[in-house]
């Protein structure tokens, strides 16, 4: 990999005796679409606010394209757009108002423009007043002012919130041709479909700590099956003990279902001395692989 | 300084600074659109104020009837409230809600991730709060001025007034440093207004109580309102060195603190 586009390392944030994040490391390369998954309170906004420098970090670094977050955070913000989570913008002002306060900050030759192709894009009434927008035209206002500068890396906390079907997948094709012009994109999100969708690799943050980094694809291609049991009689959970099984839960009494990282032969070879009516296995979808992360 | 910054603040806060310079500019030419006829009656009025207890009319500023026969002794005693205290107000409330508001009303994520680094949005805003109480200051001592011209009899000192008017504004300036440093050590992303009010409106209630009680005189120390003169019918009255170098060391010591903690804040929305 070349230097990365972001470079975090020993990365802790604590707040007081709170855990915010601890001794997370990350790399994320020039062009890559990466998602940043976990739960509400995992670490995924501490660690983009870092970023931001909007709160400062209590240990380790943070680099992006090259330059530290916190001493060098204006030269570092001329290259990237963020969406935040809350999209509340300066309500007294116009949407026009606004993206043009916004567009100053930048060297943009051709600002108003920009502003024009994407408020069209995202069919955004310029002259309405932000105050009297609804949540998911916020939205569009949050995701056309973090992309004016034309960013080389977009930053974004749970984009979609408040998007409707149609207007997520005109941002996700956007994000795409801006991909295709050399942005990189990191995606933090708890939608795990628009993550599998939408990125080629994904950091799993739990309690602070990244467990896993992974390709969306060999993360679907773990050994992990999806399997469901229908016995022709009444199965208890706790005597069903197998090793690498694991989100176990029963169901009418006889059937049971679970992820199963372990050998079949032995699952097969359990099975065998029981009266089974019914055995489907399937590929888990990522909402179960990311289910299986936080129960092992 | 940012400019963008600057100008978006400047207009931000436009329609705030008209109308508090309309308020204290109304209530000055009110209370001195009575001077006149207080002069016409002087001897009756003399004689009302001598039935009320001094402890009272030294809690309204009035240590010396004979201040009360200058144009500007009269502006000086009756306008005081509204020059030292509604302009500390305006002063505090400004400076406390100007980096504050960013994070209370959500939209520090907007700004703060803008090519901007802290000591740039810092100083941008905080110029801000500068020139709105330069320019209050300088409307209200505007209309002190045209009425004190208008219903003056005897002679006016405008080397008196404009010292008068230099205290005011060193005031609002020490309470606009103190806003923006509560604004800096406030825990939680909320408005202080109230707090602000108050904490103005407890500083000049020290003050009035040490001007009435000998008691307590000392404790008016306390209060920066304390170290502004408002004798200006004396034949001495003058910048007072330490007090200028009260203002002005505290003001500094407040607006230093509040960049170096505003330079390692940490911003929740």
């Amino acid at each position: 990999m070349n230097q990365p586009v972001i470079d975090i390392a020993n990365l802790s944030k604590f707040y007081g005796k709170t855990r915010g994040i601890e001794h997370v490391n990350l790399e994320i390369g020039e062009g890559e679409i990466f998602g940043f998954i976990g739960p509400n309170g995992a670490g995924k906004s501490t660690t983009i606010r870092i970023l931001m420098n909007l709160i400062f970090p209590t240990g380790g670094s943070a680099r992006i394209m090259g330059l530290d977050v916190v001493r060098q955070t204006r030269e570092i913000k001329y290259k990237v757009g963020y969406i935040p989570s809350d999209a509340n913008a300066y309500s007294f002002m116009e949407v026009n108002e606004f993206l043009n306060y916004c567009i100053r900050f930048y060297r943009v030759a051709d600002g108003s423009s920009r502003i024009t192709k994407l408020s069209k894009l995202f069919d955004l009434d310029l002259k309405r007043k932000i105050a009297d927008l609804s949540m998911g035209n916020r939205k569009k206002v949050s995701i056309v002012q973090s992309l004016i500068h034309s960013p080389e890396l977009l930053i974004m906390d749970e984009p979609t919130t408040g998007l409707d079907p149609l207007m997520q997948s005109v941002f996700f094709e956007l994000l795409r041709s801006e991909n295709q012009r050399g942005m990189t994109v990191f995606f933090s999100s708890h939608i795990l479909g628009e993550v599998q969708m939408f990125c080629k690799r994904v950091a799993i943050i739990k309690e602070g700590k990244i467990i896993k980094v992974e390709d969306i694809d060999s993360l679907r291609k773990k050994q992990l099956k999806k399997v469901f049991i229908e016995f022709g009689e009444r199965v208890n959970a706790d005597n069903f003990n197998i090793q690498g099984s694991v989100a176990l839960t029963a169901g009418m009494g006889n059937t049971l279902s679970f992820l199963f990282s372990g050998n079949i032969n032995e699952l097969v070879s359990f099975l065998s001395g029981k009266k089974v009516n019914n055995l489907i296995m399937e590929e888990p979808s990522l909402d179960e692989i990311f289910m299986h992360y936080y129960q092992v | 300084m940012n400019t963008n910054l600057f100008l978006h603040e400047l207009r931000r806060n436009t329609f705030s600074l008209i109308l508090w310079g309309i308020i204290i500019t109304v209530l000055i030419s009110v209370t001195m659109s009575v001077y006149p006829a207080f002069m016409e009656n002087q001897s009756k009025v003399m004689g009302m104020l001598s039935l009320i207890p001094k402890g009272a009319l030294q809690f309204k500023g009035i240590s010396n009837f004979n201040d009360l026969l200058s144009a500007s002794g009269f502006y000086a005693v009756n306008n005081v409230i509204y020059m030292l205290v509604l302009g500390s107000i305006f002063a505090i409330v400004l400076a406390s809600n100007i980096l504050l508001k960013e994070e209370y009303n959500k939209t520090a994520e907007y700004l703060l991730t803008r090519p901007l680094t802290r000591k740039e949005i810092f100083f941008s805003k905080s110029s801000v709060v500068l020139l709105n109480v330069f320019f209050l200051n300088l409307v209200t001592a505007l209309a002190g001025f045209i009425s004190i011209a208008l219903v003056k009899t005897g002679a006016f000192s405008l080397r008196s007034f404009m010292i008068l008017s230099l205290y005011t504004f060193l005031l609002n300036i020490l309470f606009g440093s103190i806003g923006l440093f509560l604004s800096v050590i406030v825990k939680r992303a909320r408005p202080i207004t109230t707090f602000c009010i108050g904490l103005v409106l407890i500083l000049y209630f020290i003050y009035t109580l040490s001007k009435i009680t000998e008691s307590i005189a000392k404790i008016g120390y306390l209060s920066p309102f304390k170290y502004v003169n408002l004798e200006v019918t004396s034949p001495t009255y003058k910048l007072n060195l330490l007090s200028l170098s009260y203002f002005i060391a505290l003001s500094l010591l407040f607006y230093l603190l509040s960049y170096r903690l505003y330079l390692r804040r940490d911003i929740y929305t």
